[in-house]
């Protein structure tokens, strides 16, 4: 692909500029790059908010290439970067207000709170799509408003999940590799804490940790939150089934999970205090830093299937969309199309070391995934991955239900307050139909 | 001795339950990283180290963030001390008609809570382009501490004998002169204690520094450490307790200085 400065574009820009007035865009740009441009609005500047870089290196490289844009485009960007739980109530406040940031970098079930109020996104993502070899299911999940019949977001990726553990311990308990099922990963869950060295699953309301591991569970056991229509589906003998096992699970996890916010497994990992947990990347990637002496112990595998058979991986999935206030539109899409275009994105992925998973399929052959084989589980995180609200319409009742943890409540429910399943299921169900029919 | 046992066994939990917090930040402040993580007693610090401190210092904005969280807090304070006195003076001594409804609704305005009050707030912001301007938390701010402070010193200003007011009327005083030379020196208690609740809300406010301001120069001690030393799920510890440490001393400080006017303001203005 031919790397466009700024000399070139401008050239192209005077070539182009009388087909893209017809156009509405740059039809001269799109022999340049890998999917066709947008052309900026005169005198256009814009305000991002995005999360809080996981790493230093996502920052470093995201500022870098905004620079580029500018220089390319004239179109100055300020970047504000807020800790991820807020992102939503500053999101909203937009909405409500119709003022605020043009580009807004929310997560999972965010644009579906406010789709009327979004600009279209679905020439950028067919471009996109067709350029980079097509979309992961999850981004259509995340992105693709099923009311408004169009896609109100760009997916940009997820933080991926893998089951993260300890190489010896893991061999002191008689296993040669991790476990396939979850069935064996029970057994070596239990020999772990006999060897002193328990399981750590966060029970409390984490956002990422406690959501992650109980809908992997669920879906494994092919328990499902709703149907395609809505109805709520939780009520099952494969809900109870996956209750059951996370029961037993429970029993082999160092005390106190139920106070676990999302930093916990983290620091009971690096301390040595549990032998197996799941996370994102971050828990590995910190240990080279803060505990080099045990990293080299550290590995990473993608989660274990269940009686389903296939992986049941749960994200959290961040995606950018364009507020219809913004006086832009057209220079926030010709920025995202930047951005995750293949000169910037393909350093932007490397540099993070598989901390964000993008939803474009064809970043899965960059050399980063495999450089490292704890790396590769969180090149596939995106690729069997189910959603939130699962098997139902994603939306704000399934945004809702997330919101309120009726999942992590159900699994705790009987993992701490060691409930019957079938009640805590009753409970859930009743909880979930609530919110579906208040949504 | 059973006397001296009664005092001061109770004083030493009710002191280890309220410093223990203060405690654990010093302690996390100054451990290592390694340390943090794994540690045989988490009360002892085995090996010291300034570099979460310095860290903060030098490679975060919290020197911004102090100072902008300063000028806003201290603002906010004088602004909202000076329009609560005047407000408190006139309904407790003018009289107007409404008065006593008027006091009713400043006290139900001070208990709606900013969570609700954001958005309606916001678009008046945003008609006023007050939107990302550091100075605008100043009256911002001012929206709840004014019906707090008001309501705290129509209470204490109740309290001072009329008869004070009556003798300087006579000797000739306006509402002005009796409001400054007369009711000021001896309400300086509560307005001290309205300034030290004013400053230390101010201080800890986080809602609306975090969604009227969106710059990185305008960001509060509050709003950028949980913007900038949590990244995901991985926690600055080391550094979100030194900011916390550093953060809490000018609260401590006000507290320190004017304690016995704080005490005093709570009690009532003229003793009998």
């Amino acid at each position: 692909m031919k790397h466009l400065d700024r000399r070139e574009f401008l050239a192209t820009s005077a070539a182009g500029i009388g087909a893209a007035a017809l156009a509405g865009s740059f039809p001269a740009l799109a022999s340049a790059a890998d999917a066709p441009s947008f052309r900026p609005e005169k005198d256009a500047k814009l305000d991002l908010l995005r999360w809080t870089a996981f790493v230093p290196s996502d920052q470093t490289i995201w500022d870098e290439n905004t620079k580029k844009f500018t220089a390319a485009t004239g179109v100055p960007v300020s970047i504000q970067s807020l800790a991820w739980g807020d992102i939503a109530p500053k999101a909203a406040l937009a909405a409500q207000v119709g003022s605020g940031p043009d580009i807004i970098m929310g997560w999972n079930d965010d644009p579906f709170v406010y789709p009327d109020k979004l600009v279209d996104m679905t020439d950028l993502v067919d471009n996109m799509g067709k350029a980079h070899g097509g979309w992961y299911d999850n981004a259509r999940s995340y992105c693709y408003d099923q009311d408004v019949k169009r896609w109100v977001s760009l997916p940009v990726g997820c933080t991926g999940n893998a089951v993260n553990y300890r190489k010896s311990w893991v061999k002191e308990a008689g296993f040669g590799e991790f476990p396939k099922d979850l069935d064996g990963m029970l057994k070596l869950a239990r020999v772990l804490k006999k060897n002193g060295h328990p399981t750590g699953f966060a029970l409390g309301h984490a956002v990422g940790d406690a959501n992650s591991w109980t809908h992997w569970i669920l879906w494994a056991y092919g328990g499902k939150q709703a149907n395609p229509d809505n109805s709520i589906a939780i009520n099952s003998a494969e809900t109870v089934n996956a209750l059951e096992y996370a029961r037993q699970l429970s029993e082999t996890m160092i005390e106190g999970v139920a106070g676990w916010d999302d930093s916990s497994n983290n620091k009971a990992f690096a301390g040595g205090r549990i032998g197996m947990t799941m996370n994102g990347i971050s828990i590995w990637y910190n240990g080279k830093k803060d505990t080099p002496d045990i990293f080299p112990d550290f590995a990473n595998v993608t989660p274990p299937m269940g009686p389903v058979k296939t992986h049941t991986v749960s994200n959290n999935f961040t995606s950018a969309f364009v507020f219809k206030y913004s006086k832009f539109p057209n220079a926030a899409k010709e920025y995202l199309r930047f951005m995750l275009d293949k000169p910037q994105a393909d350093r932007w992925v490397t540099e993070m070391k598989g901390y964000v998973t993008p939803a474009l399929k064809a970043y899965a052959e960059l050399p980063i995934w495999t450089s490292d084989p704890n790396i590769t589980p969180y090149r596939d995180a995106l690729a069997s991955a189910k959603y939130d609200g699962y098997n139902g319409k994603p939306g704000k009742a399934a945004a809702q239900a997330l919101d309120e943890y009726v999942i992590v409540d159900m699994f705790a429910d009987v993992c701490v307050n060691k409930m019957a399943a079938k009640d805590a299921v009753r409970k859930a169900e009743t909880r979930l139909q609530t919110i579906y029919k208040r949504a | 001795m059973l006397r001296n046992l009664k005092i001061y066994v109770p004083l030493a939990f009710f002191g280890v339950f309220l410093l223990l917090p203060f405690l654990w930040m010093l302690l996390t402040t100054f451990k290592s990283n390694q340390e943090l993580l794994n540690t045989p007693n988490p009360f002892w610090i085995f090996h010291g180290t300034f570099s979460h401190v310095t860290d903060l210092l030098t490679q975060t904005a919290f020197p911004q963030w102090f100072a902008n969280t300063l000028f806003v807090s201290v603002a906010s304070t004088v602004l909202s001390v000076f329009v609560s006195y005047i407000a408190a003076y006139a309904i407790i001594r003018l009289r107007f008609p409404g008065s006593e409804v008027v006091s009713t609704i400043i006290f139900l305005a001070y208990i709606v809570p900013p969570a609700i009050l954001f958005i309606p707030l916001a678009t008046i912001i945003i008609q006023l382009h007050w939107f990302d301007k550091l100075w605008a938390l100043v009256p911002i701010y001012a929206t709840f501490l004014v019906p707090f402070c008001t309501w705290l010193l129509i209470g204490f200003l109740k309290n001072i004998p009329r008869e004070l007011e009556e003798a300087a009327r006579v000797d000739g005083a306006s509402n002005v002169a009796i409001l400054w030379r007369i009711i000021f020196p001896i309400a300086i208690p509560g307005l001290i204690s309205a300034a030290i609740f004013s400053f230390t809300l101010s201080w800890n406010e986080y809602l609306y520094a975090l969604v009227f301001m969106s710059s990185s120069g305008n960001k509060t001690v509050s709003v950028g450490m949980t913007s900038e030393l949590i990244r995901g799920d991985v926690f600055q510890w080391g550094q979100l307790m030194a900011g916390a440490l550093i953060g809490v001393l000018p609260a401590i400080l006000v507290y320190f200085f004017f304690v016995e006017y704080y005490v005093a303001g709570l009690s009532g203005s003229v003793k009998e």
